[in-house]
């Protein structure tokens, strides 16, 4: 039996007064990746509450495209979620397409899906190796980022940028998808599958990482739909919404693919839902680099159109349209839309109210990860530190996105 | 489900709150006073499975005699159905009762709308700005604030290294 001084005798009744320490995780915090600042309040290891500062990053996004032509926003848009640029170009090229009514061909369609599915791979190799390395196994994350350079490549050749890309036009793409493109999009695709399962040997079912992911940062699906959970961190949870399948675009309903779900919405179904989405889209950019339909790779919409420059410098009328386009004296019709897309972390949405002048009159970026981070604080609450670097990781928010 | 049906239910219901409706727009829209918000929200939720918050964001006519408006998104995941909703709002009195309760997610989103366009949401538990420095004096996105004109020529090119 122990026997207790009474001089340092532990009274249980004033365990109220107990003082919690404060721990400021960020703002510039190596395992934050990113701007964000979580002010902790800590029980020894155990988090009691966490407070959120956002905006480090502010950028005014939305009251800038107030001011710019419509074809000068998709700038704009890259450096929402940088990690998956040519997604967010091709979300508001098919917003503004919807504005004015635009239709595509099925070869646009297919090119769109190829590129918007790399994007989408290329965001889930970085956010999933980053759960890799949050968990202490760095090598995953070394090894992965080699064929995150490929898909960079890959998109040099499309259209010359690697990270903020202004990828294809409203109406479809500036070039034609070159030779070297297309064999650099099928060496990437043979190779792909052999990295990938390796990396889930590496960490799949090791034991570990299990340990360090299973149970923890888990929302149930309730709460996920409450707080506006999209994208992989809702399907983790169990629900199996995907705007690809819900309010299919660019012809994703002529493909076959697997909208994966998880069950307990914890870091680990998180990790294992981007795995399954990631053959998904090897599958889709297969499928449709194989059934590419002939046809023009622009629909020539009259105000998005840039004429071929030879014309521009020998005839009048393409010369015309040609300043009136990079000036943005273009015509839209007065109305609103909102257009969602699957983006890598969620629906992305844009919502345009056009006023019939050179700019929108209002444009709203629906931005999942501003919405879906929100509910950190009650998934990290009554964990430990590490554990809420691993939920934070795992959520996919990316500092671009969630500022604006 | 048909979006007539659901108009009548909620004009059964919410009679003199419906201000306008908007069927020809690419979701079906509906103008509604601010005072019926959360009701008609948690209506819609509750007995009409739209169970998701898309979006929520605030907008600003001048013009309007009711200048500053906030545009909800609700999406019924089940039908896959989509509905807008507006209400407007004096800038005067800018008050539309908060519905954080409802959604949790109308948290930040309503932060934002604060931010940027000074809309009071009343029952919110903690409406500070959020993008924005808490210093900071006026709402952005009002259209009485507009970006410098790139064409402007007070500039003395010599300080910014021209």
């Amino acid at each position: 039996m122990k026997t207790i001084n009474s001089e340092h005798h532990l009274d249980l009744t004033k365990e109220d007064e107990k003082v919690y320490s404060t721990l400021n995780l960020g703002p510039t915090h190596p395992a934050t990746h990113g701007i964000f600042q979580n002010v902790l309040t800590m029980n020894g290891e155990t988090i009691v509450s966490a407070e959120q500062t956002i905006g480090y990053i502010h950028r005014a996004f939305e009251k800038i495209a107030e001011r710019r032509p419509y074809y000068q926003i998709t700038t704009l848009t890259d450096r929402l979620n940088y990690c998956s640029s040519p997604l967010n170009n091709i979300g508001w090229h098919l917003a503004v397409e919807k504005l004015l009514g635009v239709e595509t061909n099925k070869r646009i369609d297919y090119m769109r899906i190829i590129v918007m599915e790399l994007a989408r791979i290329s965001d889930h190799l970085i956010c999933n190796s980053v759960i890799g390395v949050d968990s202490g196994a760095l090598t995953g994350f070394v090894y992965l980022f080699e064929e995150r350079e490929k898909i960079y490549e890959i998109y040099e050749e499309l259209c010359g940028a690697r990270l903020t890309t202004n990828l294809g036009v409203v109406g479809g793409f500036d070039r034609d998808f070159s030779p070297i493109a297309i064999q650099k999009i099928r060496d990437l695709m043979n190779g792909l599958p052999k990295v990938l399962h390796e990396f889930e040997n590496l960490l799949m079912r090791n034991r570990i990482f299990m340990d360090r992911t299973i149970n923890v940062g888990a929302i149930s699906a309730d709460r996920a739909l409450n707080y506006g959970f999209t994208g992989p961190c809702l399907r983790a949870a169990g629900v199996d919404y995907d705007v690809r399948v819900q309010e299919p675009y660019s012809s994703y309903n002529d493909f076959d693919f697997i909208v994966p779900i998880g069950q307990n919405g914890d870091t680990y179904d998180r990790f294992c839902v981007r795995q399954t989405e990631l053959w998904e889209s090897i599958k889709l950019v297969t499928n449709a680099l194989d059934n590419l339909p002939e046809g023009k790779f622009n629909t020539e919409v009259p105000a998005f159109f840039m004429p071929p420059k030879e014309d521009v410098y020998s005839k009048m009328e393409p010369l015309i349209s040609h300043f009136k386009m990079v000036m943005g004296e273009i015509d839209v019709p007065t109305k609103e839309i909102y257009k969602a897309v699957e983006g890598a972390n969620g629906e992305l949405g844009f919502y345009v109210v056009a006023d019939g002048g050179r700019a929108p009159y209002r444009l709203h970026f629906r931005r999942p990860g501003f919405i879906y981070y929100q509910a950190f604080p009650e998934m990290i609450t009554g964990a430990s530190l590490s554990d809420a670097i691993l939920t934070m990781s795992s959520m996919n928010v990316i500092a671009g996105e969630l500022d604006a | 489900m048909e979006y007539s049906i659901l108009l009548q239910e909620l004009k059964n219901k919410f009679e003199n709150s419906i201000l306008s409706v908007d069927e020809t727009a690419d979701i079906f829209t509906i103008t509604i006073a601010s005072e019926a918000v959360k009701e008609m929200i948690t209506f819609l939720k509750e007995q009409q499975n739209f169970i998701f918050l898309t979006d929520l964001c605030g907008i600003h006519y001048p013009d309007q005699e009711k200048e500053l408006g906030v545009i909800y998104h609700l999406h019924n995941l089940v039908a896959n159905k989509r509905i807008r909703l507006k209400t407007f709002v004096s800038k005067e009195n800018p008050q539309i009762v908060s519905i954080v309760s409802v959604f949790s997610g109308a948290n930040w989103m309503e932060r934002e709308t604060f931010d940027f366009y000074g809309i009071d949401f009343v029952g919110h538990p903690n409406l500070i700005r959020i993008l924005n420095v808490e210093y900071m004096d006026y709402f952005p996105m009002r259209k009485e604030y507009p970006l410098e004109d790139a064409t402007r020529s007070d500039k003395d090119d010599r300080f910014f290294g021209r």
